[in-house]
């Protein structure tokens, strides 16, 4: 089952293209990482498809209707983020209690064993929690609620080190038992990449591309080694990322292909996010460059 | 858990390795049910469609089986099969690596064999 199929969507800002051209289709009961730089048009995408903004133009829909001010798409739908805000006058305990009134698949136990787990504070109120503790509850809001399509936007912000592990250990488990259709964007897409089934990455609001993570890591291979080699061998290829490591040697990075070997150059593989870093870039050099 | 730490391999083909591993030390009989791809996901912290790839690999490969609605299993004759795999492609391909370092290091053929005898003494 197709739960979100965009052809052509556009957004428009005042000032700027927030998206440009955005087609793709998500699948049901799949993990997808929505990669893409500061920029890209992350935010604006999951915010079109939550129904919180309505596109400017072209088709989006989610179980198959127009996610904006559509009933059907914000009961069976949600979106994690840091903007997340609830009723001044309810304690998160408050909060948890009344959620099943709007998440007919909200799962009580769930809520409560993981509010415990992270020692969250019950009579608190929600504008007062730090920054971290924040993004703890509302993940902990968005899990238990089992919708149907659960969005996150950079859910690990401000989460330590030990909470961002949990985290996805608790997605991972939770969805083991109960599968949904989960989108998660992440600036990090190496911590949580073995969660993930397929990756949606865009840049300046266009997609790039929409592969499964296994095809993603054999999209490219680098080389490196003496110059004049390792030029020869990359010669006429599409290069997506090189770098002159000292006056003799170089490594650069192309699409994966057979190649010879050849004594001396080195080929190795490329992780997926590198190989989502090397794509987005439009620049002709690196950060060493800027320091030349 | 954690799988042999080799990053540069895919992390299904860990999958099937370790499944592999499994049935060489009768860890897994033939005919008997093997992890599911749940199970696999739940062990190694990871997505289950990356575990179903490494399953069916070996499904490919009839080192197991399927029984609809009931799992994959150990077929009859995998341990063998698995240990015939190893020894033409996995083994013959570190035999072939040896050859080239030693080449590399101006290790002679007779010093390499020493060397290897003298492993198998250690191990002893």
């Amino acid at each position: 089952m197709t739960v979100i199929d965009c052809q052509n969507l556009k957004k428009r800002y005042k000032r700027m293209n927030a998206l440009e051209d955005i087609t793709f289709q998500l699948e049901d009961q799949k993990i997808t990482g929505l990669i893409g730089r500061n920029g890209a048009g992350k935010t604006t995408l999951l915010k079109v498809l939550a129904g919180f903004i309505r596109e400017s133009s072209g088709d989006v829909k989610v179980f198959s209707n127009n996610p904006y001010n559509n009933l059907r798409v914000s009961a069976n739908s949600i979106l994690v983020d840091d903007q997340m805000s609830f009723p001044d006058s309810l304690t998160l305990a408050d909060i948890l209690e009344t959620a099943p009134d709007f998440y007919k698949r909200w799962d009580a136990e769930l809520a409560t064993n993981l509010f415990r787990y992270f020692r969250l504070n019950p009579k608190q109120l929600h504008a007062r929690l730090s920054k971290g503790n924040k993004a703890t509850f509302n993940m902990i809001f968005g899990l238990s609620t089992r919708c149907e399509l659960t969005m996150f936007d950079e859910p690990t912000n401000g989460m330590d080190e030990a909470v961002r592990s949990d985290f996805y250990r608790a997605l991972l488990k939770d969805y083991i038992a109960h599968p949904r259709t989960i989108l998660i964007s992440s600036h990090h897409l190496a911590e949580m990449e073995h969660l993930l089934e397929d990756i949606l990455l865009i840049h300046k609001g266009k997609v790039v591309f929409h592969q499964s993570l296994e095809e993603v890591k054999e999209y490219a291979v680098a080389l490196q080694g003496p110059t004049n080699l390792v030029e020869k061998m990359t010669a006429g290829k599409e290069i997506l990322h090189t770098k002159q490591l000292d006056s003799q040697r170089k490594y650069v990075v192309i699409r994966r292909e057979d190649l010879p070997l050849i004594e001396g150059v080195m080929i190795y593989p490329v992780s997926a996010s590198d190989v989502c870093m090397y794509v987005t870039d439009d620049r002709k050099g690196g950060i060493d460059d800027v320091f030349k | 858990m954690d799988l042999n730490s080799d990053s540069t391999k895919p992390i299904y083909i860990r999958i099937a390795e370790w499944i592999e591993n499994e049935i060489i030390a009768d860890r897994f009989q033939s005919d008997e049910k093997v992890h599911s791809q749940y199970q696999l996901a739940d062990l190694f912290n990871i997505n289950p469609a990356t575990a179903a790839k490494g399953l069916t690999i070996l499904v490919e490969q009839q080192i197991l089986y399927k029984r609809r609605g009931l799992g994959m299993f150990v077929a009859l004759e995998a341990k063998s099969m698995i240990l015939e795999k190893r020894r033409n492609e996995t083994l013959t391909q570190m035999a072939m690596e040896l050859v080239l370092e030693a080449r590399r290091l101006s290790v002679t053929e007779e010093e390499l064999i020493q060397l290897i005898k003298k492993c198998e003494g250690e191990q002893k």
